[in-house]
C-alpha cells in the first residue's frame, strides 16, 4: 500500500493512499469536531464543521471529504479555521430552537458539545423560530424536525446500513427536511422502526418515545442481544435499576451500528410487571408462592422419588436456546451427572437440528460456514425459506447492502413476498413442501450444463457419480410440473448460481422446520460442493438459527444423542473422555428428544419433567395433545422467567433472572461466542438459570463440583476442544471485550476446511399430503418483526404489543375475495388438528391459496394446528406449513 | 383558498409504457421523470414507487429529486400557467401590481392552481424581455408594457385575448423563453 506523507500542525504523519485527512488526523489522536460524519456511514462533507486549512494554497479544505496528498500542510486550529467553523455553528443554532433546557438528549448532544468547544456564547444571528410538528404515533420513534442540523446522517443510516429507504431529504434550501415519501407518519412508510437513525442522529431531532425525559445515565453495559440468532451487540444504558434505552454496541461485529425494533425497543420485557418474583408452588388454590428452600426441596424430593419407583429413565429434561452457554452446559451435566438421565434436549430441536443432521455429514461441518462479512462480498446470494427482514434482521441487512451498495445478484426462493423481494434478481415462488424437488433441479442444470467446479468435486468430495445419476431424473419439466416455478426461471437460476465465482447460499426456517427438512439442507450442501462454493471468502452456506443461542445450546450438548462438542456416545474414546471427567457411566444409546418427550409422557413413561425457559405448549405442534400429556406428568417443573402456558401446567415454577441480570455467553448462528453481561440486579427473589441448576443439584446431595461461572467455562474449554480454541469466552467479570473473533477451528475457508472431503448426498423429493377439499389452502408460519419465537417475551414488551397487537393471517386477494373476507375481520383458521382465530389481513404478498400466519401469535396457538410429524433424522416435529381452512367469525361469537 | 382542483385518477397503463423505455436506466431519473410530466402535465404521486422500482431507487429518494427541482411537479397544473416577471425591471414598472391583479382575476395565490385546472400562477426572476416591462408570460406567449387593463383582458377571457394581443406587436410567442 502506497503511503502518503503530510504535516499535520507541524506533526509529519503519513497514511495509506485514500484516506481523508479527518481520518489520519484522528488516528493521530488530534480532534477536529465533526457533526454530519460518523464512522460507519460514507461521508458526505454537508456540514463543513471539520473545515481545515492548507497553508500553502491557504485553502480551507473540508477534512471528511479530503483525500491526503503528498506534501500537504494542515493546520487544524488556525485562526480562520476557528473563525469559519464558529460561523458554521453560529448559523446553525440560528435555525436551532432553544429548547436544550427540555431536550431529552441533553448532554449527548453533538451540536452543544461541538458549539461548546468552540466557546459559542449567546448566538451573534437572529433566530429563525422553529416550532415542533411531531405527527408519529408509533411507539418506538419520536420525530422533532426543528432540532434538525440536515446532517444527514439519518438518511444515509436509513439506506446505507440498514437499507430500508424510508426516507430521504425532502425539498431545497430553508424548507429541506428528511421526510418518508409524500411526508407521511413513519408508521405508514416502509419504516422498521430499526432505530438505526436515532441513534446516529447528532441532536435531539430523533428520540427512543419511551426513554422521553430519562436523560443521560451513567453506567452502560454492552451485552448481547437476546432476541434472534445474529447475535447483536447491545449496550443497554442503565439508571435508577432501570434500562433506559438500548443501542448498538460499539464495534459489534455482527450489527456494526444497527440493531432492529426487537433489539432496540423490545428489552422492556425485562421490567415487565408479569415478571416471575417468587417461586410458586400448587396447592389447594392453584401456584402459589413459597419460598426458595421449600421450592427447592419439593422438587429434589420428587425427582428422587420418581428415580427410586420408575427408575432415572422417566425423567426428561428439556433446556433452551435463550440460555448462556454455561447455563446449556449445566442443564445437561444436572442431566447426566445427577438425574442420570440420557433424556435431554433443548428448544433448537424445533429450529435447527436439521442443520447439524444435514451439514455434518455433507459439508463436514455441522453449522454455518462463513461470516456476517462474507456475505458482503459475495457475487450471487441465494436466499430460501427465510424472510430476512423478519427472522434475522442483521443478515438481511448484510444481503441488501450487498445487492443494492456491491452489486450482489440475488436469487429468492420464496412462495411470500417479502420486504426483500424488491432486491432480488431472479424470485422462485415454490410450492410449500417441494423445496427438495427445486433444488434437485437447480443441480441438475448445474450438472448437465457443466457449471460445476470439476477441480473441486474432484479433489474434496465423494459420491459424484451416483448424484449425478440420481440427478438425471429431475428434469425441468418434471421439477417445474412439482413445483410451479416455470422451467426457464430455474434455468436461469441455476446458471446464475453455477456461475458466479463467490456464491453463498442463506437458509432459514422455512427449510428447517418442515418434515423434509434435513433433506432440504442436504440438496442445499449438494449445490455448495458442486459449484465450489465453500472454504473461501465470499462464499459459503449461512443456517440461519432462529434464536439467540440455538448454536451454543447445542455445541454444549444439551441433546439427547451427543455430548458437549458434538461427541457422540457411540464414539468410545470420546464418551470416556467424559466419563473420567465426570466420574460416572454414560449410557451409549440416545435418549429422547423433545418432541419424543411429550409422546412418552403422554404414554405414563415419562414421569417427570424439568422444562427450562421453554414453552413447549405455545411452540410445539398438537397443543392440545402437549397439554394433555404434561398434564399427565407426576411432577412438572417450569423454570422461565413469566408465567407461560407451560409454567401454568407446573407443580413448581421456579423465577429465573432475564438476560440483562446475568452473565454468561451466548454462541451466534456464525459461532462467534459473545459476552452477556450483567446489567441489573435479579428481579425479586428470581435467580440466573445456571444458580438454579446449580441449587437444585445441591439439594439433591450430588453437587456439580462447580462453584462460580468460571468455573463452569474453564469446565467446558478442557471439555470442548473448539471452545478452548475460541479464546473468545469471556471470563466473568474481566474488565472490557476480550477478543470476540470467531473460533479459528470453525472457519472452513482459507484451508480450514476440517475434513478431507464433502460428501454428496442422493436426496429425493417425497410428496406431503397437502391440500384437501375440506382443508383447501396452505398456511405457512414463520417469524414476523414485531414479535419473536411464541411471544413470550415480545408480547410483554408494551411497545411491541402495542404496536402489533393483532393475532393476524395473511390472505391473498384472490382467496379474500372468493371467501367473502374482508381485511381486518375475524377470521377462523381450522386444520385437522386444531383451530385458531385471528384477524385477517388480505394482501398481494400471498399467492393465491397460501396463508401465512406469525408463528408468536399473541391470543392463540399458532402451532397447535400442526400435526405432530417429526423429521425422521432430526427429529424435528414439522411447523412450516399444513393444509387448513379459512372461515368467517370468530369462533366464540 | 380555492378548493383543491379535482384530480383524475392517472391511467396506470400510461405511466408504465413511459417507464419501460428507462427500466433499470439509474442516470435517466429525470428524462423520465420529464416525460411523465410532459404526458400528465405533472408527476402523480402514484408513478414515484413504479418509478424508484424500475431504476432501482427508493421511492425516497425519487420524490426527494423530484421535490428539490421547481420544475418538476407531483399536483396537477393548469392547462396554461401564468407567470409573473419579478425582475427588476418589471420591479420598478409596476410587476408587483400585475402580480396582485393577476391573483385577483384568478382567485388563487402564487403556486396555486384554479379548480377548473385552466390557470396555474407562478413568478420568475427574469423573462429576458426587460425592455417591455412589465411582462408576463402565459402558457407559450409573452405580454408585454403590461397595465391592469390589459391584465384584465388577457386574462379574464383569454381566448378573445389570445387572437387579439398575441397578433400585436406586444406579444411574441416561442419556447423556452421562461426564466428557471
Amino acid at each position: 500500500m502506497e503511503k502518503v506523507t503530510i504535516t499535520l500542525d507541524g506533526r509529519e504523519v503519513s497514511g495509506p493512499k485514500g484516506v481523508t485527512v479527518l481520518e489520519l488526523a484522528q488516528e493521530a489522536g488530534i480532534n477536529i469536531p465533526t457533526l454530519c460524519h460518523h464512522s460507519y456511514l460514507s461521508p458526505t462533507g454537508a456540514c463543513r464543521v471539520c473545515l481545515v486549512e492548507e497553508e500553502r494554497s491557504a485553502n480551507l479544505l473540508v477534512s471528511c471529504v479530503t483525500a491526503i496528498e503528498p506534501g500537504m500542510l494542515i493546520n487544524t486550529q488556525s485562526s480562520r479555521v476557528i473563525e469559519r467553523r464558529k460561523a458554521i455553528v453560529e448559523l446553525m443554532l440560528a435555525s436551532h430552537p432553544d429548547s436544550c433546557m427540555v431536550c431529552d438528549k441533553g448532554n449527548r448532544c453533538e451540536l452543544h458539545r461541538v458549539a461548546s468547544k468552540l466557546g459559542i456564547g449567546v448566538p451573534s444571528f437572529d433566530k429563525i423560530p422553529q416550532r415542533a410538528t411531531i405527527t408519529d404515533v408509533n411507539p418506538f420513534i419520536v420525530r422533532d424536525m426543528s432540532k434538525c442540523i440536515l446532517c444527514g446522517r439519518c438518511v444515509r443510516a436509513d439506506q446505507e446500513l440498514v437499507v430500508e429507504g424510508a426516507i430521504d431529504f425532502l425539498g431545497r434550501g430553508f424548507g429541506s427536511r428528511p421526510s418518508t415519501v409524500g411526508g407521511v407518519p413513519l408508521e405508514q412508510s416502509e419504516c422498521s422502526f430499526c432505530g438505526t437513525c436515532v441513534v446516529t442522529c447528532p441532536t435531539g431531532a430523533l428520540a427512543e418515545r419511551g426513554a422521553m425525559g430519562v436523560g443521560t445515565t451513567s453506567r452502560v453495559v454492552t451485552t448481547t442481544c437476546p432476541f434472534c440468532g445474529c447475535g447483536c451487540s447491545i449496550a443497554l444504558e442503565v439508571k435508577d435499576g432501570r434500562i433506559a434505552r438500548a443501542r448498538p454496541g460499539d464495534g459489534g461485529p455482527v450489527n456494526r451500528g444497527t440493531l432492529c425494533v426487537r433489539g432496540a425497543y423490545g428489552y422492556d420485557f425485562v421490567h415487565s410487571t408479569e415478571r416471575l418474583k417468587t417461586p410458586l408452588m400448587r396447592g389447594t388454590d392453584g401456584l402459589e408462592p413459597v419460598s426458595w428452600e421449600e421450592a427447592l426441596e419439593t422438587v429434589s424430593e420428587g425427582f428422587r422419588r420418581i428415580i427410586r419407583e420408575a427408575g432415572p429413565q422417566s425423567l426428561a429434561v428439556l433446556g433452551t436456546p435463550t440460555g448462556t452457554n454455561e447455563e446449556n452446559y449445566l442443564l445437561q451435566k444436572f442431566a447426566r451427572c445427577v438425574l442420570h438421565t440420557p433424556n435431554i434436549d433443548n428448544g433448537a430441536r424445533l429450529c435447527g437440528a436439521a442443520t447439524y443432521a444435514g451439514l455434518g455429514g455433507t459439508a463436514g461441518y455441522p453449522g454455518t460456514v462463513g461470516t456476517i462479512d462474507d456475505i458482503e462480498s459475495a457475487e450471487l446470494i441465494l436466499v430460501i425459506g427465510a424472510g430476512l427482514s423478519a427472522s434475522a434482521p442483521a443478515v438481511g441487512y448484510a444481503v441488501k447492502r450487498a445487492v443494492a451498495r456491491k452489486g450482489a445478484r440475488l436469487i429468492l426462493i420464496d412462495p411470500r413476498m417479502t420486504s426483500l423481494t424488491r432486491f432480488a434478481h431472479l424470485w422462485l415462488r415454490q410450492e410449500p413442501g417441494t423445496d427438495v424437488a427445486l433444488l434437485n433441479g437447480l443441480a441438475s442444470v448445474i450438472v448437465s450444463d457443466g457449471l460445476l467446479d470439476k477441480e473441486f468435486v474432484g479433489r474434496k468430495t465423494v459420491g459424484f457419480e451416483e448424484l449425478s445419476r440420481h440427478l438425471q431424473r429431475y428434469s425441468l419439466e418434471y421439477v417445474q410440473q412439482v413445483t410451479g416455478v416455470a422451467a426457464e426461471d430455474i434455468r436461469r437460476a441455476a446458471h446464475a448460481y453455477g456461475s458466479a465465482t463467490r456464491a453463498v447460499i442463506i437458509y432459514g426456517g422455512g427449510v428447517t422446520r418442515s418434515a423434509r427438512g434435513t433433506d432440504t439442507v442436504k440438496a442445499l450442501a449438494n449445490l455448495s460442493l458442486l459449484t465450489g462454493n465453500i472454504e473461501r471468502k465470499g462464499t459459503g452456506l449461512y443456517a440461519l438459527q432462529a434464536r439467540n443461542n440455538a448454536q451454543g445450546a447445542c455445541d454444549m450438548g444439551a441433546m439427547p444423542e451427543l455430548l458437549p462438542g458434538y461427541c457422540s456416545l457411540a464414539d468410545e474414546p470420546g464418551r470416556t473422555k467424559f466419563e473420567r471427567r465426570w466420574n460416572l457411566t454414560l449410557p451409549t444409546s440416545a435418549g429422547l428428544a423433545a418432541a419424543e418427550m411429550m409422546t412418552e409422557a403422554a404414554a405414563g413413561r415419562v414421569k417427570a419433567m424439568y422444562i427450562v425457559g421453554e414453552n413447549p405448549v405455545a411452540s410445539f405442534p398438537d397443543a392440545a395433545s402437549v397439554e394433555k400429556a404434561l398434564g399427565r406428568l407426576e411432577l412438572l417443573v417450569v423454570q422461565d422467567i413469566f408465567l407461560t402456558d407451560t409454567a401454568a401446567l407446573a407443580t413448581v415454577v421456579l423465577p429465573a433472572a432475564s438476560f440483562a441480570e446475568k452473565a454468561g455467553t451466548f454462541t451466534n448462528f456464525e459461532g462467534r461466542v459473545q459476552p452477556v453481561r450483567k446489567a441489573l440486579p435479579p428481579l425479586g427473589e428470581s435467580r440466573p438459570d445456571w444458580e438454579i441448576i446449580m441449587a437444585l443439584a445441591d439439594a439433591m446431595g450430588s453437587p456439580l463440583g462447580l462453584e462460580t461461572l468460571e468455573d463452569v467455562q474453564s469446565e467446558i474449554e478442557e471439555l470442548v476442544p473448539f471452545f478452548q480454541a475460541a479464546g473468545g469466552t469471556e471470563r466473568v467479570g474481566a474488565p472490557g471485550v476480550r477478543d470476540t473473533a470467531p473460533w479459528p477451528g470453525r472457519r472452513l475457508y482459507e484451508q480450514v476446511f476440517p475434513s478431507t472431503f464433502g460428501r454428496f448426498s442422493s436426496v429425493d423429493y417425497v410428496p406431503e399430503e397437502g391440500r384437501s377439499e375440506e382443508y383447501p389452502l396452505i398456511l405457512v408460519t414463520g417469524g414476523q418483526l414485531f414479535q419473536f419465537g411464541t411471544g413470550s417475551r415480545t408480547s410483554r414488551s408494551p411497545r411491541l404489543r402495542r404496536f402489533a397487537p393483532d393475532s393476524y393471517v395473511e390472505v391473498s386477494e384472490v382467496d379474500a375475495e372468493r371467501l367473502g373476507i374482508r381485511d381486518s375481520e375475524e377470521v377462523r383458521v381450522v386444520s385437522a388438528t386444531g383451530m385458531v382465530a385471528a384477524v385477517a389481513r388480505v394482501t398481494n404478498a400471498q399467492p393465491r391459496g397460501l396463508l401465512f400466519a406469525p408463528s408468536a401469535f399473541p391470543d392463540g396457538r399458532v402451532n397447535g394446528l400442526f400435526p405432530a410429524i417429526l423429521d425422521s433424522q432430526s427429529k424435528t416435529p414439522a411447523l412450516g406449513h399444513c393444509a387448513v381452512r379459512l372461515e368467517r367469525g370468530h369462533p366464540y361469537a | 383558498m380555492p378548493e383543491a382542483p379535482l384530480r383524475q385518477p392517472p391511467d396506470e397503463a400510461q405511466i408504465e409504457q413511459i417507464i419501460a423505455r428507462h427500466r433499470g436506466q439509474r442516470w435517466a431519473l429525470i428524462p423520465l421523470l420529464q416525460e411523465i410530466q410532459e404526458a400528465f402535465g405533472y408527476i402523480p404521486p402514484e408513478s414515484i414507487r413504479p418509478v424508484a422500482g424500475a431504476l432501482g431507487l427508493f421511492p425516497a429518494q425519487v420524490e426527494g429529486v423530484i421535490s428539490f427541482y421547481s420544475q418538476l411537479h407531483t399536483e396537477p397544473r393548469g392547462k396554461k400557467v401564468v407567470t409573473v416577471c419579478r425582475g427588476t425591471a418589471c420591479h420598478v414598472r409596476g410587476g408587483q401590481t400585475i402580480l396582485k391583479l393577476a391573483k385577483q382575476q384568478l382567485g388563487v395565490e402564487e403556486g396555486e392552481t384554479t379548480p377548473d385546472l385552466e390557470y396555474t400562477l407562478e413568478t420568475v426572476a427574469c423573462i429576458g424581455v426587460c425592455a417591455l416591462a412589465p411582462n408576463m408570460t402565459v402558457g407559450t406567449t409573452t405580454y408585454g408594457s403590461l397595465n391592469p387593463a390589459k391584465v384584465r383582458r388577457i386574462l379574464g377571457s383569454p381566448k378573445e385575448a389570445d387572437s387579439k394581443e398575441a397578433a400585436s406587436n406586444e406579444g411574441t410567442t416561442g419556447e423556452g423563453n421562461g426564466g428557471a
